[in-house]
């Protein structure tokens, strides 16, 4: 099995994408989505549990408990963002970049430190980072979601209080 | 460790400047303003930095109930 069938979710993702009412279009995407359990501290919602736990439950989603070798891999990029003038990361996104790159898997994120510190780092070179953005994309691509992308863009702002580039995905690179 | 590959540093600093001029804009400031000051701060340090787990734990507060105050302060993520 290609490690690209599985995914990793980092909290600001989780905690985002939870609010959306098509948020179970995610299991349909991937084999199986991890959510490290330091991730699965910050959810307090009971909304937002039940749908982890749900997911949990049907093995679309499966627990990542972090190793020291994934920690202190995480711990380095941590630092190492930090030398750099842009915003640098933390721990908790560190550790699913840690995850991305010594697993393969591809990270969920709505972290732009993230997306900068694996856009930058050479140690993170060819790690897979997406956001909202991008799954909404790809669901599309694979026929999972249907109708007028821009529409659903819309929906999903309107539920998390997100805001995407304008164009979507093609708009990123602005 | 690697070294830094140069490549997208000013378009990720373009960005950041960009989002956080958003932030600031669309902020309910009269709601901020009036919140307790651990989570003022907190808010506040979102629209300067946009960094949800930071504000969280500035706020004492789990990143998903500060998401929610992010909601409620009309502060949009722009990622």
């Amino acid at each position: 099995m290609s490690a690209e069938e599985f995914a990793v979710a980092d909290t600001c993702f989780l905690i985002d994408w939870a609010y959306w009412r098509r948020r179970n279009v995610l299991p349909g995407l991937f084999r199986a989505v991890f959510v490290p359990e330091e991730v699965l501290r910050e959810v307090k919602s009971e909304s937002t549990l039940e749908w982890v736990a749900e997911n949990l439950a049907t093995g679309s989603f499966a627990l990542f408990t972090e190793t020291q070798d994934v920690v202190g891999f995480a711990r380095a990029v941590v630092e190492r963002s930090r030398m750099l003038p842009i915003r640098g990361v933390d721990l908790p996104e560190a550790v699913c970049l840690a995850i991305g790159k010594m697993r393969g898997y591809i990270v969920l994120t709505e972290n732009r430190g993230a997306l900068m510190a694996a856009d930058a780092l050479a140690e993170l070179s060819g790690v897979r980072v997406w956001r909202s953005l991008d799954l909404i994309s790809q669901a599309f691509r694979r026929g999972i979601l249907g109708g007028d992308p821009e529409a659903v863009f819309m929906e999903y702002e309107e539920d998390t209080g997100h805001m995407f580039p304008p164009g979507g995905v093609e708009g990123r690179n602005r | 460790m690697g070294g830094v590959l140069s490549r997208g540093i000013e378009r990720w600093l373009r960005l950041e400047e960009e989002a956080r001029e958003i932030r600031r804009k669309q902020a309910d400031w009269k709601f901020i303003e009036s919140q307790p000051p651990r989570l003022r701060i907190a808010l506040r340090l979102y629209v300067e930095a946009g960094d949800l787990y930071v504000a969280s734990r500035v706020a004492g507060l789990t990143v998903e109930e500060f998401n929610e105050l992010r909601k409620r302060a009309r502060i949009p993520n722009v990622c």
